[in-house]
This record gives C-alpha cells, sequence and structure tokens, in this order.
C-alpha cells in the first residue's frame, strides 16, 4: 500500500514537470515578440531601443530558453505565475478569486448530476436488455451528443425571454446590494439555475452510462447468482451487493471529470457571463494576457493531477487487489 | 473504408440496429451535403448558355475560398439555379433577420444572408475539420501506441507518461489556447484538435499490440527475418485497427462538437466563413425573437454529432463478438 502510493506521488511530480514544461514549451512557440506585441497594444509605435532592453532584462527575456524556463517553474511550484499584463495585480489572486464560483456552480451540478444519474445507471442495468432500457440508453446518448452552448441558449430563450422567470445572465442582479440577505440568496439561486441546468445534463448521462457499465459487469459476476439463488430479492441485490462493487469504477470517474468539467465551465460562464475561472481564462486569451494564460493552464492540470491521484489512493483504499500490489 | 476494414459478419450485426443504420446514413447525407455545398448553395448558377457555349460558373469555383467576388453579369440565353440560389456571403441589408420563408427556407440572419446556404457550407466546414483531425490523431495515435506497445520498457514508458501529461490538460483549455494564439484558421484548428485528442487511439493501439505481439504470425514474421517496421506496420498494426476505427468515430463526433463550441465562442475558423457555431453565436444577440438562428444550427450540430456517436456505439458492439 505505502509503496504504491509513493510510487503514485512520484510519478505526480513527474507528471506536474511535464505539465509545466508542455505549457512554457507552447507559450513560447507562438509566433511574434511579446514586447513589440504589448507596445503595439499599448498604442506605443516605436519603442526606444534601451526601453525595449530594460523590459527585456526584466522579464528575463534576454536569458536562454531553460533559463527562463527555469525562472518560470521557480514560481510556478508555488502557484506564483507573476502579475497580469491587463491589471497587474498577481496571477495567483485573480486566479483565487475566481476560483469559488466555479466551484459552486459545478459542485452543485456535480451533486445533481450524481443523485440522479447513479440511481438510473443501477436501474438500467438491471432491466438490461428490456425496451425501456434500452429506449433510455439511446435517450442518454442523444443528451450526451447535445452541445451545451445550444442547449444553454434554448433554456435563455424559453426561460428568459418567452416566461421570463430566470434572469438571462449574471451572478446578481443590479439591485443587489439593496436586497435582505435572504433576497440576495434566492436572488444568487435564480442567476445559477440557467448555468446548473446546462452543465448537469451532459454529466448526468454521464453517470448513468458509467453507472450501467460498472453495474452491469458486477451483475454477470458469480457472487451475484449466489445471492440470487439464496433467495435475496432483486432490490436488496442491487443496493447491497451490486451498488457497492459498482461504486469502485465511479471511483474513477471522480478523477475523469474534472477537466471535463473545467472544459465545460469554460463555454457556460461565457455564455451565462458567470464570473469564475471559464470566464477568467477566455478574457486572458482573447486579451493575449499569456501569465495567465499559463497559470489557468497550469492549474487546471494540476487539479485534474490531484484529482486523479485522490482517485487512485481511494482505490488502492477501497480495493485490496491493488492495495496488496500487484496490479497497479 | 469502415466497410472493408470490418469483416462481414460485423457489418451484418452493424445493420441489425435500425438506428444505426439510419445514423450512418445521414452520416453519408452529410457528406453529400459537404462535398456538394457549392453546388448546392451557391448564387451563380448550375449552368448557363452564353455566346461563349454552356458553363458551369458554380463548379467552376469549387475549390475558391469565398465564391461571392462579384462578376459581371452576363448575356446569359439559358440559366439552371442552384438548388438554393444563394451563396454563404451574399449580403442583403434589406432581408436582415427574416423569419423563415419561401424565399428563404430557413431564413436570414442580421446581414440578411441566407441560413440554408450558410448551413450547408457550415457541413463542409464541420465535417473536413471533424475528419481530417481525426485523421491526425488516428496517424499520430497509431504510431505513438504501436511503438508503446512494441517495444514496451522505455518506450512504453515515456509514450505513458505523455499521455498522461496530455490528459491533465482540461481539453477545450488546449484547443482553445492553440487555436487563439497561433493563428485562428481551418488548418491550426484541425492540427490543434488532433494533437490533442491522440490519447485514446494511443491507448488502444498500444493495447492491441501487447495482446498481439507475440501471437503465432507476429513470431512467424519475426523468424522470417523481417525487420521492425515491417512487422509494425505490415503485420501487426492492420489487426490492431478495428478497436480505433471505432474511437475514431467517437473522435469525429467529439471534433464536430469542439470545432462548434470555438466558433460559437468567436475562436474558431475566422468570420466570414460559415460554421454553425458562428451562426449560433450571431443567434446571441436576437435570442428575443429570431428564433430560428437558434434551432437550426444547433440542431445540425446535435444530429451529426449524434450520428457518429451512435454510428460508433453500434460499430463497438458489432465488433465484440460478446455482445447480441
Amino acid at each position: 500500500m505505502t509503496t504504491y502510493v509513493i510510487r503514485r506521488l512520484l510519478y505526480a511530480v513527474l507528471t506536474f514537470f511535464g505539465i509545466t514544461v508542455a505549457t512554457f514549451a507552447l507559450i513560447h512557440s507562438v509566433p511574434g515578440d511579446p514586447i513589440s506585441f504589448f507596445a503595439g497594444r499599448a498604442g506605443i509605435s516605436t519603442l526606444p531601443p534601451e526601453i525595449a532592453d530594460a523590459v527585456r532584462r526584466e522579464f528575463h527575456l534576454d536569458k536562454p530558453l531553460p533559463v527562463q524556463y527555469a525562472y518560470w517553474l521557480r514560481g510556478a511550484v508555488t502557484m506564483d505565475f507573476g502579475t497580469s499584463i491587463l491589471d497587474r495585480r498577481p496571477v495567483r489572486t485573480r486566479i483565487l478569486e475566481k476560483l469559488p464560483a466555479t466551484f459552486q456552480l459545478n459542485f452543485v451540478a456535480f451533486l445533481l448530476a450524481a443523485l440522479i444519474g447513479i440511481p438510473i445507471g443501477l436501474w438500467s442495468a438491471n432491466r438490461s436488455g428490456r425496451l425501456s432500457e434500452r429506449a433510455s440508453a439511446v435517450g442518454f446518448f442523444l443528451l450526451y451528443s447535445l452541445p451545451s452552448f445550444w442547449v444553454a441558449l434554448l433554456l435563455m430563450q424559453w426561460l428568459a425571454v418567452k416566461l421570463d422567470v430566470l434572469p438571462l445572465f449574471g451572478m446578481a442582479s443590479n439591485d443587489y446590494l439593496e436586497m435582505t440577505p435572504a433576497q440576495q440568496l434566492a436572488d444568487r439561486m435564480r442567476h445559477m439555475v440557467l448555468p446548473v441546468l446546462t452543465l448537469t445534463y451532459a454529466q448526468l448521462a454521464i453517470f448513468a452510462r458509467f453507472t450501467k457499465s460498472a453495474a452491469t459487469e458486477v451483475i454477470r459476476q458469480d457472487f451475484i447468482t449466489a445471492a440470487r439463488a439464496k433467495g435475496v430479492s432483486n432490490r436488496a441485490v442491487l443496493w447491497h451487493h451490486a451498488f457497492r462493487n459498482a461504486l469502485m469504477p465511479l471511483i474513477t470517474l471522480l478523477g475523469i471529470t474534472i477537466p471535463y468539467l473545467l472544459s465545460g465551465s469554460v463555454i457556460v460562464e461565457q455564455i451565462f457571463q458567470w464570473d469564475g475561472i471559464g470566464l477568467l481564462y477566455y478574457d486572458a486569451i482573447l486579451s493575449r494576457d499569456y501569465p495567465t494564460v499559463m497559470g489557468l493552464t497550469v492549474v487546471t492540470a494540476v487539479m485534474t493531477l490531484l484529482a486523479g491521484l485522490f482517485a487512485d489512493v481511494l482505490y488502492a483504499v477501497a480495493d485490496p487487489r491493488v492495495r496488496l500490489g500487484e496490479s497497479a | 473504408m469502415k466497410r472493408d476494414s470490418l469483416s462481414a459478419p460485423t457489418w451484418q450485426r452493424f445493420r441489425r440496429s435500425k438506428l444505426a443504420s439510419f445514423a450512418l446514413a445521414y452520416v453519408v447525407f452529410m457528406a453529400l451535403l459537404a462535398v456538394l455545398a457549392p453546388l448546392l448553395a451557391n448564387r451563380k448558377p448550375l449552368l448557363e448558355r452564353t455566346a461563349n457555349g454552356w458553363s458551369s460558373p458554380a463548379l467552376a469555383d469549387y475549390w475558391l475560398d469565398d465564391p461571392d467576388l462579384d462578376r459581371p453579369p452576363s448575356a446569359a440565353t439559358f440559366t439552371l439555379a442552384a438548388p438554393v440560389a444563394y451563396s454563404p456571403n451574399t449580403i442583403d441589408l434589406g432581408g436582415r433577420l427574416t423569419a423563415p420563408s419561401r424565399q428563404h427556407f430557413l431564413g436570414t440572419d442580421d446581414l440578411g444572408r441566407d441560413i440554408l446556404a450558410r448551413m450547408i457550407h457550415g457541413a463542409r466546414l464541420s465535417l473536413a475539420v471533424g475528419f481530417l483531425a481525426t485523421l491526425i490523431a488516428l496517424v499520430v495515435g497509431s504510431f505513438l501506441g504501436a511503438i508503446a506497445g512494441y517495444y514496451g520498457g522505455a518506450a512504453d514508458w515515456i509514450v505513458s507518461r505523455t499521455i498522461e501529461i496530455v490528459l491533465c490538460f482540461p481539453f477545450l483549455f488546449l484547443v482553445l489556447g492553440i487555436v487563439a494564439l497561433f493563428k485562428p484558421s481551418m488548418g491550426t484548428l484541425m492540427i490543434a484538435l488532433g494533437l490533442t485528442s491522440w490519447t485514446s487511439e494511443a491507448r488502444y493501439v498500444r493495447g492491441e499490440f501487447l495482446r498481439i505481439r507475440e501471437l503465432e504470425f507476429a513470431q512467424a514474421a519475426r523468424a522470417s527475418g523481417a525487420r521492425d517496421g515491417r512487422i509494425i506496420f505490415r503485420h501487426l498494426l492492420p489487426n490492431a485497427l478495428a478497436p480505433v476505427i471505432v474511437s475514431s468515430s467517437f473522435g469525429v463526433a467529439a471534433a464536430i462538437l469542439t470545432e462548434s463550441a470555438l466558433s460559437f465562442l468567436g475562436l474558431g475558423v475566422p468570420l466570414p466563413t460559415a460554421s454553425w457555431g458562428s451562426i449560433l453565436a450571431g443567434a446571441k444577440e436576437h435570442i428575443d425573437y429570431a428564433w430560428w438562428l437558434v434551432l437550426f444550427p444547433g440542431l445540425a450540430i446535435f444530429t451529426t454529432v449524434a450520428a457518429f456517436n451512435i454510428v460508433g456505439e453500434r460499430l463497438r458492439d458489432a465488433l465484440d463478438p460478446r455482445s447480441d
């Protein structure tokens, strides 16, 4: 167990370096000189060479690439990515202040998707092959293929414009500050409904499919047949025997969904103008705010890495076959 | 390609599903739209007769990027118009934002451009990006997977670690970053999608190679003195491709979805090139009444992505002898 976890940790450290190298290499292969680009943006057509050189020295741009990487990495290990080109504030602060908004949306969506998707998955595993199950499988497949930005627009059109029961976009109403705390809470929740709905449906389909295939695999095994033969009721077999074992692959799903959720956040936050890291990334890309782009790329990749690590360790704790070592 | 590389029983199993057969037919229909787009939606006539004889102005600029440049009016004695008599970029400021009508079956956008024409040409973009990006992923993934699976050891270790690193990045962050920071164009889009989505292909091929590299036919090839390259590409790879083809059908679906998402965010192929995603992006400002701008392009993305996913799903089942 300990050796497994240690080896997994070493790999994670290695992957972290891979992430930083990939991010650094990617950004530095973008054509164009950053200094003349920003001089141009600031409306300075001819930058005096001595000032350009001074800026170059300040940001270590005069050093060879590996040295530049080393400077950047020294900050990156402590999540210090320098200051944003847009407002000169530390990238770390900008990311940290936007994270809660993104977390808020995704946490609710994740919970909803799990609470609805897992029971449906179990239900369909139990009815494998029947018409109702096959119809629902096709239904989930279609759900999974629905583009989220389209669903968002349809929801906006229907609930925010036609019925006018929910706000079109944003995180709070204009008169938010004049509300009582209870009204503020209600206002925030009303603003959350559309983005959460948009984030939930696709995940729900993934949860249902994943649970179904995991449970189907379990149901085929001998100990389920034995339980059935012993006279255990269908419901008890499903919840008591099959569900607990089907939970194992779900742990893996935990690690897989993080990058998926973050990708979805870019789209959803941009449509609904939800002030989280997805929108921050989008704006950073548009304004070529390289420190923020690099910082967010590393931070999101590290979040995925940690989720995967957490899932693997959890798996090892739960499954003696992994814990005792031979298959890792 | 699919039919050749799949055995006849697989194909029969595939056809047993009506839904999948329908989805495949729909994919073929979309591919035809894409290939024939300049002939289906074009302001210039398909066929005309002038003093110089017969000609086909629509066909003449089949490969042109913007087939909408003005041309001098010709004194034609006979013309046969294209089924949709508008080019994707024909601007008509008098007919802005009109609802579907007999002149414009799917309505017009805020520049008076015909939505049906833009959607037909959008199919061309989406499918081209979908297929070519998947092809890049297939080539890169198969190559790296084959090397990893065949040689094992250090090669396998390096490829596996690389896959782990790539999978850590949220897919859209990576594609968005590459496309926007480099020059947004169809080529950049394809390469960005291809280079970020080869991991599942690599894993499949690696797994298959681990399974088949010690089988008798591989040993026979080795015993007869074949070089590694020949064993990998001539003997092993053809036998490892089946699961990859399945995953490539899902890959096309994912690539089409991502392409339209990027175009929706305004970071895909630059305007005025017609794309399903960019029509939807234009719908955002007129969401209070221009329902046709929301409905039709979204439906096109959804049905096409679903069709590719259904075909992939059915192929996977059909290839797996345990199912059915």
